[in-house]
């Protein structure tokens, strides 16, 4: 196991004391040191958020992107680079709103990254609006009536695109959201988690307690390679919520698809030995 | 008439209600939010709409539509959410429809960050979308002036059925001021909209386009919308003149480095030094021809802004060689102080700091 402190950045965040984005930064450390992954062989994608701010405070190789575009951009690096392991953290409102689109081609693609999203249900950046995932009695600034759409449910959505790895975990059960992190690292393709997190200052109603007293761990006799069951799992929201890997499907990646880049050498992983270039002294001696 | 204290924010968004704005569309962007929270909390009384769209490419679509449908309609963002705006921006110059579009600047490239600048002066008012095209763009330096130019900016972007851009930083939008309130529009004394696609009875169906696959068409299309920009220059320029009666030395700044350049236009008259100030309300159209009317008395021109130099061009372009021009800029959400200005102001009289380039004959 790699040494947790690895990992250590500033202590200091943005995030607001009791912030969800503390477990899930625990549980992504720990999930890294338990896979041996050392900082330099992992990049960090996100889009804008207060989930986006996770590069700053973990030391990983990071790439800040735009809102709701870490995917086309981790992307870019997982075509160009077969070897990093390349993890996508961003918000509900990052990658539900502004980045819906990309988030249903990427799973078209399939391409071998890991995408933890917070869904704390609201955006927390700016101050409390309405996300797509937020329910209709959710009442902000700007929604002083309450929220006139209906809820969004990724997870449904993803398992109904029949995406490779769709699962759902929850700050408050930290354990298995570390599980869940490995298994998605671990898995070949595309894989979406959805977080559950509350957002303590800007989101009233979906609170920590909230959150407890309505996820559930999937039963052991529960198969995620069932489509049919793993729809109306996906579905189930409200009282019970359920937690674990939803639905899972061994799928050809991207890359794989694309059958010469199985071969192709790239200038990312290309060692120079300090000899081979040694006639550019020569003009200096 | 009714007096209240508002932010900048508060007082665009009030009077674009009272301009008879019924749809907002918005994304949620840092230093704007008040915007639509006062859009969504009001504009329902009047039996409007406020929308939070998915993004604000969505937003911004969403007002191309409300504008074709002939109402009254606004979107406000800031400087990395106006970028993603700029797309639709383009099609609605094309398309010849009128709407409201508030930019309250923050710090770029990129994402920059959330204190107040005045970096997309050049995407402001040279399009900034692709095509031939100008937005009309007005930029207050108060939040009287915010309210005042917001309930006009309807008005012109009906006249020209352009796009009208509020161009504000972080300062104007989130400072509070007594503002004046202007009685509201009635609606139902609003001009029609001939063109607009609310239904063909009796007549010829409209379309919403922008689309001329014949070169030609496209470039007699072109020619008429510069004749709008045209007529814009002759018409819609406008500036402040400040103390430039006897100047012969003039600050020239917008919205917020305007009021800040105005207190050391002050602190350096107190020294004795002849300095004005001209504050360009309107950005598109530039007041070249006011700017030009001050060359008989004003020796050199000292630039300030919340950039490293983009009306600066601008200016140059206007005084056409004939003055030379100094600058003094802070970007990256860093306001120029008085003290600063007024080193400046001095500097530029002993002749120095000028611009190399600034003095063609």
């Amino acid at each position: 196991m790699t040494d947790l402190l690895q990992y250590e950045m500033n202590r200091e965040t943005a995030w607001c004391p009791g912030c969800g984005n503390f477990s899930i930064r625990r549980a992504l450390v720990k999930a890294l040191a338990e896979l041996d992954l050392s900082p330099e062989q992992v990049t960090l994608f996100t889009g804008i958020g207060q989930a986006a701010k996770m590069p700053h405070y973990i030391r990983v190789n990071a790439f800040n992107g735009l809102h709701g575009r870490a995917l086309p951009a981790a992307l870019g690096m997982r075509i160009a680079n077969p070897d990093m392991k390349v993890i996508v953290e961003s918000g509900d409102g990052d990658t539900y709103g502004e980045g819906g689109n990309h988030l249903l081609h990427n799973i078209r693609r399939n391409p071998d990254i890991s995408h933890l999203v917070h869904n704390n249900q609201i955006y927390g950046l700016t101050k409390g609006q309405a996300s797509p995932t937020s329910e209709y009695v959710l009442k902000t600034a700007v929604q002083p009536g309450g929220v006139k759409s209906d809820p969004f449910n990724p997870v449904l959505f993803a398992v109904a695109m029949k995406a490779s790895f769709v699962a759902r975990a929850s700050v408050t059960e930290e354990e298995h959201l570390k599980e869940m992190i490995k298994a998605a690292i671990n898995h070949k393709g595309y894989a979406l988690i959805d977080i559950l997190q509350p957002c303590v200052t800007f989101n009233r109603i979906n609170t920590y307690q909230w959150y407890s007293e309505r996820v559930y761990k999937l039963e052991e006799d529960y198969n995620p390679a069932d489509w049919t069951a793993a729809l109306k799992k996906a579905a189930e929201w409200g009282e019970r919520i359920p937690i674990g890997i939803i639905y899972k499907e061994e799928k050809a990646t991207f890359r794989e698809k694309i059958g010469h880049l199985k071969e192709s050498k790239i200038l990312a992983g290309k060692r120079v030995e300090p000899a081979e270039r040694e006639y550019l002294l020569d003009e200096f001696r | 008439m009714e007096k209240r204290l508002m932010k900048g924010n508060e007082a665009i968004a009030e009077a674009a209600i009272r301009a008879g704005c019924r749809y907002f569309f918005g994304y949620p962007i840092t230093p704007q939010n008040e915007i639509p929270e006062y859009m969504a909390l009001h504009l329902p009384q009047y039996g409007g709409v406020f929308l939070q769209a998915e993004s604000e490419v969505s937003a911004i679509n969403m007002v191309y539509g409300a504008a074709g449908a002939g109402a009254r309609v606004m979107t406000s963002s800031s400087s990395p959410g106006i970028s993603l705006k700029m797309e639709g921006i383009s099609y609605i110059a094309a398309a010849e429809l009128p709407c409201v579009i508030v930019n309250m600047m923050r710090g770029g490239p990129g994402l920059g960050g959330i204190q107040p600048s005045q970096a997309d002066y050049f995407q402001a008012v040279k399009g900034g979308g692709h095509g031939d095209y100008h937005m009309t763009v007005l930029a207050p330096a108060s939040v009287q002036e915010a309210f005042d130019l917001t309930m006009e900016a309807f008005e012109i972007a009906d006249y020209y059925r352009n796009p009208v851009m509020i161009l504000g930083d972080g300062v104007i939008g989130q400072m509070m001021e007594g503002v004046v309130l202007r009685e509201p529009v009635k609606l139902e004394e609003l001009k029609e909209k001939e063109w607009a696609t609310d239904g063909a009875v009796n007549r010829e169906p409209n379309i919403i386009n922008s689309l001329f696959l014949d070169a030609v068409k496209l470039e007699e299309h072109n020619l008429k919308l510069k004749a709008k920009y045209d007529l814009m220059r002759e018409r819609e320029a406008r500036a402040e003149l400040y103390k430039m009666d006897d100047a012969e030395y003039a600050v020239v700044a917008y919205g917020t480095s305007a009021r800040i350049s105005r207190s050391a236009v002050d602190e350096a008259r107190k020294k004795g030094i002849r300095v004005g100030l001209i504050r360009p309300v309107s950005l598109f159209p530039f007041p070249e021809k006011i700017i030009r009317s001050t060359i008989a008395k004003t020796r050199t021109y000292l630039v300030v802004e919340m950039s490293l130099g983009q009306m600066i061009e601008d200016l140059k372009l206007a005084l056409n060689g004939k003055r030379p021009v100094c600058f003094y800029g802070r970007t990256g959400g860093i306001l120029p102080l008085v003290d600063e200005i007024l080193e400046s102001i001095e500097l530029m009289r002993r002749g120095e700091g000028i611009e190399a380039d600034c003095c063609l004959s």
